[in-house]
């Protein structure tokens, strides 16, 4: 075993190593970098942490973030539950509502307008 | 010629050290300073983002061995060059475990950046900083190369 | 969320009642098919990825009723034919992810998607991009379509997209002609490499306002335009092509462009004024060409000159012509001894004499301890900014790259003169 690879590699990880932590994942688990001061290892988890977004690719599978004004997301340019004070449209979080639709304020969407 | 680097590392409250390394041919020969922050080598690749944003940094990266990563997802020259579009103001190596990295990063590509090598005590030292403090300054120097001596050429 | 398991086939009810459904994952599954039956009672979806499974067909009609949908991912499948109705419903899709499939021909299905702004198809095996190939996609932002053996593209291929930054051909060896980007007024970056090209339009700059890099390398080029309209320019990429002359207009007024590559080509002349405007220029690459001298106006910010492979350029090159020089490439060493590459450049401060100390010999704590004589016996307790301040004075003066360096046997005085 290479003398710099701990004997046994923490949580989801199938190769690790003591500077880097996680170098590949258990399959159907998500990379996640994590940074803590200087430092940056890698971590494996079964879903990717909030303000995350997961996608699979054939040899890993990745988090990566999703915009600043977001919360969850499905990719980086689709949010689907958007930071407080924005309202979600169509995968966009918004300061306001386009004309034609309202704010609502207790799902922080905009919806069309019932007459 | 291998054109030797003078790293100087300044860990908050603690003293600092003096390292050694060693210019890459693939970017320019040119000091350079800034906070160390370590990049785990999967983050440089085109599909993750490292989630730093702050530029004027010193990235140290560990390659791992070869075999550990079979396809990377970037050569080395283009992950330095990437670290260097993310803010980065020099990229170190630590290619302890992987030596091959040398020649990978000898052709010049002219980047502006400059990618120092280090290895074995060196590195472990650089990498004991990292892993036992939050924050450290780094200070990358040209060392001076022995003057030539003088030759009598006669025609 | 139904990813990473092993489903081959979705019933056709499966989804059924599920009207406020707006993200489904089906990525990393055994689909072999499109579920279109399934598919067809979800009103309310708007994102779906069925990336990672092994779908070689796209029917026509197979999303017809995904008319909220705005983001579908079918990447790493094994998608080879597409209908030419296969995208008929998605009216509000904006990003489409084909990448990494085998897709054989162009997706012409795309011409419904009138609301596309992100679209990737790189990865596959498309050899021709068609005349007129992003018509019905007007607010097309991202086209990622690099690893394919393209052959061939429409030279109105990429016409009418507004919203276009970037466009990347590499390689596409049957391209004669400079693409007509008529309507592609918001061009930053446009690499075309690796192709055929002969000549550049005269009205290339105007169709593109704003082009910030102009990557044309490994061309056959030979005359020149004048790029004064491209205003914006910062880089420019000509290398590997046949360029013979550099007139004074060619380069005229481009106040922004920062990087010139002319290298591997034949010109043997440059008009003294050519550089003369260019107050941002800062890196020149002239290696392996045919000058006889280098008009030196308007190249004082030079940081990077690389003159390598111009054998009859034999003048000095003084420091005064260049004070701002870091990487220099010169055809003969003794014009590198302006650069004082024949005695040390720079002095070491006195506290660090390192001159034969290899580091391996040395105890780190000695050597931290020669750094800082006054404190060899206490621990010091330093804030990085006192240790700034006994750093500087040992700070070391930049260097200055010139190559080929003199040596023993590549003299500083030119023995023939």
């Amino acid at each position: 075993v290479h003398p710099n690879v701990s004997q046994g590699c923490q949580g989801g990880c199938a190769t690790c190593s003591d500077y880097n932590g996680c170098l590949s994942c258990k399959p159907r688990l998500f990379f996640v970098l994590e940074r803590t001061g200087m430092k940056q290892i890698g971590v494996c988890l079964s879903s990717c942490p909030s303000g995350y977004y997961g996608t699979r690719y054939p040899d890993i599978n990745k988090c990566a973030k999703c915009k600043a004004d977001c919360d969850t997301c499905f990719t980086r340019n689709f949010c689907t539950k958007c930071k407080s004070g924005f309202y979600l449209y169509s995968g966009k979080c918004l300061e306001k509502c386009p004309d034609g639709l309202e704010a609502n304020n207790h799902t922080m969407e905009c919806t069309s307008i019932v007459h | 010629a291998v054109q030797k680097a003078i790293i100087r590392v300044i860990p908050l409250k603690v003293e600092p050290i003096v390292l050694e390394g060693e210019f890459a041919n693939v970017a320019e020969v040119t000091p350079a300073e800034g906070k160390l922050l370590q990049s785990h080598p999967l983050s440089l690749c085109n599909t993750s983002e490292d989630e730093h944003t702050e530029s004027g940094f010193i990235t140290i990266v560990k390659l791992e061995q070869p075999d550990r990563d079979p396809n990377p997802c970037l050569s080395l020259a283009n992950k330095a060059k990437l670290a260097g579009e993310r803010g980065a103001r020099a990229i170190l190596f630590d290619i302890t475990d992987d030596e091959s990295a040398a020649d990978q990063l000898r052709k010049p590509r002219g980047l502006s950046q400059p990618v120092v090598l280090i290895r074995g005590h060196d590195a472990e030292l650089l990498m004991g900083v990292v892993n036992k403090n939050r924050e450290a300054h780094v200070k990358i120097e040209v060392k001076e190369p022995p003057a030539w001596p003088d030759y009598d050429v006669w025609i | 969320r139904l990813d990473a398991n092993l489903i081959s086939v979705v019933p056709e009810k499966s989804f059924e009642g599920l009207l406020s459904l707006r993200h489904l994952w089906l990525d990393d599954n055994a689909l072999t098919e499109i579920p279109v039956q399934a598919l067809n009672h979800l009103p309310a979806l708007q994102a779906m990825t069925l990336a990672l499974n092994q779908i070689w067909h796209i029917p026509d009609f197979a999303f017809q009723n995904l008319s909220s949908l705005v983001v579908l991912h079918l990447h790493n499948n094994r998608i080879q034919s597409l209908g030419a109705n296969g995208f008929d419903g998605l009216h509000n899709l904006e990003t489409l992810d084909l990448n990494y499939n085998e897709l054989l021909e162009f997706p012409g299905a795309i011409k419904t998607l009138g609301r596309l702004q992100e679209l990737g198809f790189h990865s596959n095996n498309i050899k021709a991009i068609p005349e007129n190939a992003f018509v019905g996609n007007p607010l097309l932002q991202t086209i990622h379509f690099y690893d394919n053996p393209i052959q061939f593209v429409g030279q109105s291929a990429f016409q009418y997209l507004p919203k276009l930054h970037t466009l990347s051909l590499n390689g596409a060896t049957d391209i004669r002609e400079f693409p007509d980007l008529k309507g592609t007024t918001s061009l930053e970056v446009l690499t075309l490499t690796h192709a055929g090209i002969l000549l550049l339009p005269r009205g290339m700059c105007q169709q593109l306002p704003s082009l910030r890099v102009l990557e044309l390398s490994h061309n056959q080029i030979e005359d020149l335009p004048s790029f004064h309209w491209c205003q914006r320019l910062e880089e420019l990429g000509l290398q590997h092509n046949r360029i013979h002359e550099i007139r004074a207009d060619t380069f005229v007024q481009l106040i922004a462009l920062r990087s010139i590559d002319l290298s591997w080509n034949s010109i043997r002349f440059i008009h003294p004024e050519a550089f003369v405007t260019l107050h941002s220029l800062t890196k020149l690459d002239l290696t392996d060409n045919q000058l006889v001298t280098l008009p030196l106006d308007g190249l004082g910010g030079l940081t990077h000159l690389k003159l390598q492979g111009n054998p009859a350029v034999s003048e000095p090159l003084t420091k005064e012509s260049f004070p701002k020089m870091r990487v220099l490439e010169v055809p003969y060493a003794y014009q590198c001894c302006a650069y004082g590459s024949c005695s040390s450049f720079f002095k070491m401060s006195s506290q660090w004499e390192a001159e034969d100390m290899s580091p391996e010999e040395e105890d780190p704590h000695k050597r931290t301890m020669e750094l800082f004589p006054g404190h060899a016996d206490n621990q010091y307790d330093l804030d990085t900014d006192d240790l700034q301040l006994d750093l500087e004075e040992s700070k070391l003066h930049p260097t200055v790259q010139c190559t080929p360096s003199p040596g023993p046997f590549k003299p500083c005085d030119n023995l023939f003169e």
